[in-house]
């Protein structure tokens, strides 16, 4: 009999170490496959409930899994606005597709954005362009929602993300933030320098900046336009449209407003262009390159009387503003920013620019409907966590000149500024490819030459598109490269 | 249970000693183990990764004739891995002969036909036979594509057309495959084929040796006139020779292992996920297939007429079930279904590549088909120890 038992006991034993594979691959935590848009491949998902009361949310969370096993610190990616939702920002995960190898990528959405109950106060793309509507809209949402409009912060997105990273189990992560998204990331490295290893500020919002004071250097970016059209051979014979564009603004009025086409049905626009959306449509067209090149042709056109061109512009931002939680973003906004500005401040930033208080002003009639308690951060502390700064040229919001005058607090940092480049870099060029070299040696200097091929592309000339006949740039193809 | 009484007998483990210091001390046998289990793997591994580092690093030369009727196009399709060189004349079956892998022809009436809309003819000269020739007229259709997608984003523009009117829907694809699926994809049928193939190999000359030679030898006859039963003997060989072939597979499966970490598998979106506790499963996964192997061909050699009638037997033997598993993973033949995993040979490969890519098998199916497996050995040891009492084979020269 002992030899019969001998064959259970090894049956057994060959059962167990069956079995034990499969034990393993069991995940402790609670994800679950789902899809975003834009992403082809599963992510791993939750939902973790936080806040009380009726600001109760449950913050929905994405994890694209590292490839390889063996795996570096985890890259979260904190999205802009603010009011833009992390799971916006998936289809990025095809530019970082070679950083996900190694790093599992994650992004969650903050309170009030995207699927972590969105605060849109239900304005989207076909609420119409008019401040007065949207603000009686704003202050029925905000008497609605009180609660959850005053419990908003930085401070409380910041904790989230150390709530998510807990729960992931995750040890030190690494943080990716586009434009608003930097000031979250910074204010985690204010708060919580022990789970942090590096930063990633693409078009960087340093804590002490006042972004939302962007006339000026949208007036700067359409400058840096103007230069790179007079050096361009098909671009110059527009001649001077910077004045055209003062005169078209100066000159706008009801009439044009009513006719002008809309780039989706070619019909006049339901509801009439006003100049402040023509104003804002030109500023949101510097933050693309490629839309920015389409600039000059258009106001070239629009002075001729013919403003399909400028039309065409505005189509190229299908969803407008409803990419943003405005209800997020005034509570933030209001509470963080406009309360810290002065009346000469203001108006120092809108002189002589083409915004003018444009942009400001919206966000000037939102916080009147939405008064939420200021909140004030503290005095930035010394860092010495190594960091990547990305600036684009002519950022018309967060010039390079943020990350280069006001971030005396960040000791270990390299900054790569994209010639010509608009508002947030990272996908473009070898950009991706230096961001993945950071983060595997975040102490070595980058190789930045290959960002000198980030080219603006090529203007728009005439009908046809940009012109077939000449080389317009000087190009830097015997580098080697 | 005389049967496990018998095998603790001193005359057996004298025999079992006797067959694996045979086994072990032939030369030839582990010669053939190590170079196999050893070379093989990192060969297929070399190759494979060389071929990557081709792939990934190869530019191509593409000439552009006439490129000065349209600088923008030329301009825009510098950079990268496409090294332009812009020629006054040439023709374009002949510069493909020469040193450049794709030609791109550009008439001289192409700025006029494009600033007229009129959608002008650029020629793209390859030669597809050439495997560099191909992938680099990719690259140039695809930079192409992407100063297209500009222009055609630009006209519509003037027009006043948001260009989200050219796309009635938007279509996303959603892949339910995992790293690790496509890993099965990619590397289930080479990985157990390897695995198999050793097992093959490194039970060959011993199979031989410890049969056909010891009757040569005239050893066996000695073999036969001890206190042992035929099926005694039949195990012990069997039992030595697996295992040497046992660990010329673990070995292959140790090389791969490694040689698997060291490739940029995720560069193609593939992890090769298995773990330790995988590895053990597929080492014991192995060991009744191993026995089979070795079984077989102890019976083929036996019954062959000669020591040399053995080995070419053997060797076609060898080629059998890598043969069957790539005519069956050719002819497309659904082999989802769980009584599949009861046929000895698919079973193992489906085993082996899952757990290979890191992915759970049903416990109970392996060792159903385990059974199996270890069931013909069980069955083929008594044909064995049959054919032992046969005098005939003796005489066998």
């Amino acid at each position: 009999m002992i030899g019969f038992r001998g064959l259970l006991y090894g049956a057994v034993m060959l059962w167990g170490l069956l079995t034990t594979p499969m034990l393993i691959s069991e995940e402790v935590t609670d994800l679950q496959d789902c899809y975003l848009d834009g992403w082809g491949q599963p992510l791993r998902c939750t939902r973790i409930p936080v806040g009380e009361g009726d600001a109760e949310v449950t913050l929905a969370v994405f994890v694209s899994p590292a490839m390889n096993k063996v795996q570096r610190e985890p890259l979260y990616l904190l999205a802009g606005g603010p009011g833009q939702a992390a799971s916006d920002l998936a289809p990025f995960l095809h530019k970082f597709r070679k950083i996900n190898q190694n790093h599992a990528i994650v992004m969650v959405d903050r309170r009030g954005t995207g699927l972590s109950r969105s605060f849109d106060c239900g304005i989207d793309r076909d609420t119409p362009m008019d401040l007065e509507f949207i603000s009686k809209a704003l202050e029925k949402c905000y008497l609605q929602q009180a609660n959850f409009a005053n419990s908003l912060s930085s401070r409380q997105s910041v904790e989230d993300l150390e709530r998510v990273r807990k729960h992931l189990n995750h040890q030190r992560i690494s943080l990716w933030g586009g434009s608003w998204g930097t000031r979250t990331a910074l204010l985690y490295q204010q708060w919580y320098p022990n789970s942090l290893k590096a930063l990633v500020l693409d078009a960087v919002a340093p804590i002490d900046s006042k972004v939302f004071l962007s006339a000026t250097a949208a007036e700067d970016a359409l400058k840096i336009l103007v230069r790179d059209c007079l050096s361009d051979v098909s671009c110059s014979k527009f001649g001077n449209w910077r004045t055209v564009l003062d005169q078209l603004l100066n000159d706008w009025n009801k009439s044009i407003a009513v006719d002008f086409p809309d780039p989706n049905t070619g019909k006049p626009m339901a509801h009439p262009m006003s100049r402040w959306v023509l104003q804002n449509a030109i500023r949101t067209a510097l933050y693309s390159p490629e839309a920015a090149v389409q600039i000059p042709f258009a106001i070239q056109q629009a002075g001729l009387g013919n403003y399909y061109p400028l039309s065409g512009i505005l189509g190229l931002f299908p969803d407008g503003t409803s990419g943003m939680s405005l209800g997020l973003t005034l509570s933030i906004a209001c509470a963080e920013e406009l309360s810290r500005l002065s009346e000469e401040e203001i108006a120092a930033d809108i002189r002589g620019t083409f915004v003018g208080d444009a942009f400001f002003g919206i966000f000037e009639s939102g916080c009147e409907v939405w008064p939420v308690p200021d909140r004030a951060y503290e005095q930035p502390e010394l860092r010495k966590h190594p960091v990547l700064l990305i600036s684009g040229e002519a950022d018309p919001i967060t010039p390079p000149a943020y990350a280069e005058k006001q971030l005396g607090y960040l000791v270990n940092k390299q900054h790569l500024v994209v010639s010509s480049g608009g508002h947030i870099n990272s996908m473009r060029g070898c950009i991706p490819r230096l961001i993945k070299e950071f983060l595997e040696s975040p102490e070595k200097k980058l190789e930045q030459t290959c960002i000198t091929d980030i080219n603006r592309p090529p203007f728009t000339a005439g009908i046809y598109g940009p012109a077939i006949e000449g080389p317009k740039r000087k190009h830097l193809e015997e580098k080697g490269l | 249970m005389s049967i496990f009484r018998n095998m603790r007998s001193r005359q057996m483990r004298g025999l079992l000693l006797k067959e694996f210091r045979e086994v072990w001390r032939d030369r030839r046998a582990l010669g053939i183990t190590l170079g196999f289990t050893l070379l093989f793997p990192l060969l297929m591994i070399g190759s494979g990764a060389l071929s990557y580092k081709v792939m990934s690093e190869t530019s191509f030369a593409v000439a552009v004739v006439g490129g000065e009727h349209a600088p923008l196009l030329e301009e825009q399709l510098r950079g990268g891995d496409l090294r332009i060189e812009p020629l006054q004349g040439g023709v374009p079956q002949e510069l493909l002969q020469g040193k450049y892998d794709v030609v791109l022809q550009i008439g001289k009436n192409f700025a006029e036909d494009y600033r007229d809309l009129l959608s002008p003819t650029v020629y793209l000269y390859v030669d597809s036979a050439d495997k560099s020739g191909g992938r680099g007229a990719q690259r140039v259709q695809e930079q192409l594509a992407r100063l297209q997608q500009t222009i055609m984003q630009q006209r519509l523009a003037v027009r006043g057309i948001a260009a989200q009117t050219l796309s009635p829907w938007q279509l996303e694809v959603r892949d339910v495959s995992t790293p690790s699926s496509r890993g099965v994809a990619i590397l289930g049928l080479m990985v157990p084929v390897l695995l198999i193939m050793g097992l093959m190999v490194c039970s060959t000359a011993p199979s031989i040796d410890t049969s056909a030679g010891e009757r040569e030898r005239m050893s066996v006859e000695i073999l036969l006139q001890q206190p042992l039963s035929g099926w005694q003997v039949v195990v012990a060989k069997v039992l030595a020779v697996t295992s040497i072939a046992w660990f010329g597979a673990l070995l292959s499966l140790a090389v791969l292992t490694i040689s698997f970490s060291l490739l940029p598998l995720a560069e193609i979106g593939v992890r090769f996920s298995a773990g330790l506790s995988e590895l053990i499963a597929m080492s014991i996964i192995l060991l009744p297939l191993a026995l089979l192997v070795a079984v077989l061909q102890i019976l083929l050699s036996l019954r062959s007429r000669s020591f040399k009638d053995a080995q070419v037997q053997l060797s076609i033997l060898q080629a059998l079930p890598v043969t069957l598993l790539v005519g069956l993973k050719l002819s497309n033949i659904e082999l989802d279904a769980p009584i599949w995993q009861l046929v000895p040979l698919v079973g193992q490969q489906q085993w082996l590549s899952a757990l290979m890519a890191g992915e759970p098998i049903s416990t109970r199916l392996a060792l159903a088909g385990s059974v199996v497996t270890l069931s013909l050995v069980g069955l083929c040891i008594l044909v064995g120890a049959r054919a032992l009492r046969r005098e005939s084979l003796l005489g066998a020269t």
